[in-house]
């Protein structure tokens, strides 16, 4: 854990290299519909270089801190920063600080103090994770099974949210399709930490990967797989470096997972009759390096022509729910969204497919809401479709 | 004001909120505040963002009653101050045009055009090109900030200039708003009327706002490739750089120089690792046809060769060329770097570079340059040096450097490449007594009350920016620089 003073060496040091070309502008999704220069990244680390470089506190400003948390974390400003700047790094940093602050925005400040009672994003008890396997007619779900292989992360929305847990149980259906020994944690499943993390709040999040960690190590699994590309993340960037050590057993996206179970012949997709686009997730594509596997999966259904949207794999738009922008300006996040949702229908396409929970969520309500003929699933939900029909 | 403004261009696009102008005060260049408040008043009144030629008309022609100078702003991505106000008033920022027109076809020509609105960034119509199998022809360095109508205002010189000429002679028509509010639409085939199509070229916005841009664009090249020689010396490096130009290669699109000290810079950052140590490097870019592209590779190869140079290991240029938006990486070992840009006569690229290294050592200042061709004869040279924003003293002896980067540049025929407001000083160096007469003439006519842009490109604004002035003022300053960089023990840069 990065002590005060280091976090403010490290962000004076990383916005004294900025060297304000603006090449982050036009790629930003905030700035792009905002507008105003400040709104630009460059324009954020412009006020950084005098905060902490130049020690100008005033400048600190609850307008500051707005800007600072009007970002999805997308990081396709560090893809194409032309002095090489982690940009998604520095935005975490600034907003570790505007918390020390007291700066945070009311709405992730009531999203942490939620977490510490519930464990979890929304306002159910934690012991609700697994409500969602009560619609599973043909598919027993076992929880914390000893001498599972493969245990399975749910992650909060896909647990909670109606929209969402289509994923999760698709995605027990295809495991058990496949024959896998595979087990969940159920309410022993705490959130990741990812919304903290995203809200300057990585302190609070060492408790949950110490429990997380801890459950998952006590299963004995091989292998941990994930369906939310922020659980994913976090677990694989993350955790490491917050715990200081290894985690011993193999993390997993449900899509590389269900991509080897497809190359070993476990699993044979179906065949559907479909025009199929795909919406990288910032934390699974741009920030995990994860963009063929969920391809291959759409690729292996049979009927199904894939189309790609212009903005793809390293300079995918973002869905807009990253980074709790939804928490900061719902009406934000909702625009950028339906930007999204707009270049997948001019494709072609009449399904838009994710691999996050938060995506696919996000993109759902953006295309409701413009009554596009657009239906958004995730991927793992189309390929148990392709097997169901 | 802001309510006159909103009324024109709506609530959400004019703004007076303090917040929302600072960021309108800078560009890519860092000035000290003192400098900046002695010389300048950058803060805007307002900032408006429309979405057409009428709302641009309409805020001109409300500034007019004023009298309120009007400076319009594209990506902010120059260095010399030539998009911020020098007397307040509105900025008119452009990002808000975006789109380009379905692709014309000039049969009788045998060209394709795009009609293309001012605030687009230059990548992004690439990009918007090539899903429609088109690209532009030639583009700035900084393609990912630079908008469309921002680059035809400045200079117009960059990557692909070798094979395309300046954007400027890329520009088939313009639309327009004059200074007196009016829309034009202007061509090269058109009868002169007030405002001229020439005048909205490389004048900085000081003449009119480009809105929107009929210009020529290129079929997706059937084949690229790109090559990365190293050369021991300047002399070698320059010759090919001459040859190469002179061959007048039907596909050879860029060339691009780094220096050793450029290299090092990158490799000290983590890049650029392929490159040996200490060497001179050419990236040389072909675009074209298949038979052309690998005619003009075999002939460069053996040039390679016979200049004793090597070509590095297929996939090194290839690299380069997609990181060629990124030379701002070099920040990360060398903050708060100063710079010369200038044109320079290929032929004299070597000699400049002997005696800029030369001038190096006697300052015991550090000089990372990188240089594109932009015509066969001519080349863009960037020399950046390293400074220290945070120490005001350093700083500003510092900036003496850029001025004896001009002169020696200046001793070879090179000139400043864009004017602004910090380049005024150099307006001389830049044309001579004709064509500045011309120009202020120009001026005179198509904005009577010089409220476009004003302070920039056709004098200097104030008297610490007379030549004579500035160059007195350089000059002590430059006296005083090896003693500051000795206080300081050279500085964080050195």
């Amino acid at each position: 854990m990065k002590t005060s003073e280091e976090l403010h060496t490290q962000i004076a040091k990383t916005s004294y290299i900025c060297g304000s070309c603006g090449s982050c502008r036009s790629v930003c999704p905030v700035y792009r519909e905002i507008g105003w220069e400040s709104s630009a990244p460059r324009a954020k680390i412009a006020l950084a270089k005098e905060v902490f470089l130049k020690h100008k506190e005033k400048k600190a400003t609850n307008q500051y801190a707005q800007r600072l948390q009007e970002c999805t974390l997308c990081g396709k400003c560090a893809e194409i920063c032309a002095a090489g700047i982690n940009t998604r790094e520095l935005w975490l940093n600034l907003r570790e600080d505007l918390r020390a602050r007291g700066m945070e925005h009311p709405n992730l400040k009531q999203m942490a103090v939620q977490l510490k009672t519930t464990h979890n994003i929304s306002t159910f008890p934690n012991e609700a994770r697994l409500d969602w396997v009560e619609d599973l007619d043909e598919v027993e779900v076992e929880v914390s099974k000893a001498g599972s292989e493969v245990a399975y992360f749910v992650g909060c929305v896909s647990s909670f949210y109606p929209m969402s847990v289509g994923i999760s149980e698709s995605i027990v259906s295809l495991l058990d399709r496949a024959g896998v020994n595979y087990t969940v944690l159920g309410s022993d499943e705490w959130c990741c930490g990812f919304p903290l993390i995203a809200s300057g709040n990585s302190r609070q999040v060492t408790e949950l990967a110490q429990h997380n960690l801890e459950k998952v190590r006590a299963l004995g699994v091989k292998t941990l797989i994930t369906g939310c590309a922020s659980c994913y993340h976090t677990w694989t960037h993350e955790y490491p470096t917050i715990l200081g050590e290894d985690l011993g057993f193999e993390v997993l996206h449900a899509t590389q997972y269900m991509a080897r179970l497809i190359r070993q012949k476990q699993l044979v997709p179906g065949n559907l009759d479909e025009t199929v686009t795909y919406h990288d997730p910032c934390d699974l594509g741009r920030n995990s390096g994860i963009y063929d596997e969920p391809r291959e999966l759409l690729q292996a259904i049979e009927g199904i022509d894939f189309v790609e949207m212009p903005h793809r794999r390293e300079m995918a738009d973002c869905c807009g729910g990253g980074g709790n922008l939804a928490a900061v300006d719902k009406d934000l996040s909702q625009t950028i969204a339906v930007k999204r949702v707009r270049e997948a229908v001019a494709t072609g396409a009449t399904i838009l497919t994710s691999a996050c929970q938060q995506c696919v969520q996000t993109l759902q309500m953006a295309a409701r809401q413009e009554k596009l003929p657009l239906e958004v699933l995730d991927v793992t939900e189309l390929l148990w479709r392709s097997l169901e029909e | 004001m802001e309510e006159a403004l909103q009324k024109i261009c709506g609530e959400k696009r004019a703004t007076t909120d303090p917040f929302e102008l600072a960021p309108y005060t800078r560009d890519v260049a860092y000035v000290p505040a003192i400098l900046v408040h002695l010389l300048t008043n950058p803060l805007p009144k307002a900032v408006v963002q429309p979405i057409s030629a009428e709302e641009i008309s309409s805020v001109i022609k409300w500034a007019q009653q004023g009298k309120i100078p009007v400076t319009v702003r594209g990506g902010g991505s120059t260095a010399y101050f030539n998009c911020i106000p020098m007397k307040s008033g509105i900025v008119i920022d452009t990002n808000r045009l975006q789109g380009f027109s379905d692709i014309e076809l000039d049969q009788v020509n045998d060209r394709k055009m795009v009609w293309v609105k001012a605030g687009m960034t230059w990548k992004d119509l690439d990009d918007g090109l090539r899903q429609r199998g088109c690209a532009v022809c030639s583009c700035p360095s900084s393609a990912p900030s630079a908008t469309i109508g921002g680059w035809i205002s400045m200079g117009g010189l960059g990557i692909g200039s070798v094979l395309y000429g300046s954007v400027h002679d890329q520009v088939i028509a313009i639309r327009s708003v004059t200074a007196a509010g009016d829309i034009v639409e202007l061509a090269q085939a058109t009868e002169p009327s007030d405002l001229q199509l020439k005048d909205l070229m490389g004048t900085e916005g000081t003449r009119g706002i480009i809105t929107e841009i009929k210009l020529l664009v290129r079929d997706v090249p059937e084949k690229e490739e790109h090559l990365l020689a190293v050369f021991n010396n300047e002399t070698d490096t320059g010759a090919l750089m001459s040859w190469v130009g002179g061959e007048h290669f039907t596909s050879l699109y860029n060339v691009h120089f780094s220096s050793p000290e450029f290299i090092m810079t990158l490799q000290k950052a983590g890049y650029a690792h392929e490159i040996p140590p200490g060497k001179y490097s050419l990236e040389i870019d072909f675009e074209g046809k298949r038979g052309d592209v690998d005619n003009a590779i075999a002939q460069i190869t053996s040039q390679v060769k016979l200049l004793g140079g090597t070509l590095l290991a297929a996939g090194v240029g290839a690299e380069e060329w997609a990181d060629r938006f990124k030379s701002l990486r070099l920040e990360q070992t060398q903050p708060s770097l100063l710079a010369a840009e200038m044109t320079l006569p290929v032929s004299q690229f070597a000699t400049f570079y002997e005696r800029l290294r030369q001038l190096g050592q006697k300052t015991n200042t550090l000089c990372v340059t990188y240089a594109h061709l932009v015509s066969p004869d001519m080349a863009l040279v960037m020399v950046l040096y390293p400074s220290d924003e945070l120490n005001l003293i350093r700083y500003v002896v510092d900036l003496s450097f850029t001025n004896n980067l001009y002169k020696l540049g200046n001793s070879l025929g090179g000139k400043p490449y864009v004017i602004g407001f910090w380049n005024t000083p150099y307006l001389g160096k830049i044309y001579d007594k004709e064509e500045r007469d011309r120009r202020l003439q120009r001026k005179h006519a198509v904005d009577p009350h010089a409220l476009l842009n004003p302070g920039k490109g056709y004098k200097p604004p104030n008297i610490i920016l007379n030549s004579y002035v500035f160059g007195f003022a350089m000059l002590m300053l430059g006296f005083f620089r090896p003693l500051v960089l000795k206080v300081l023990k050279g500085g964080k840069g050195q």
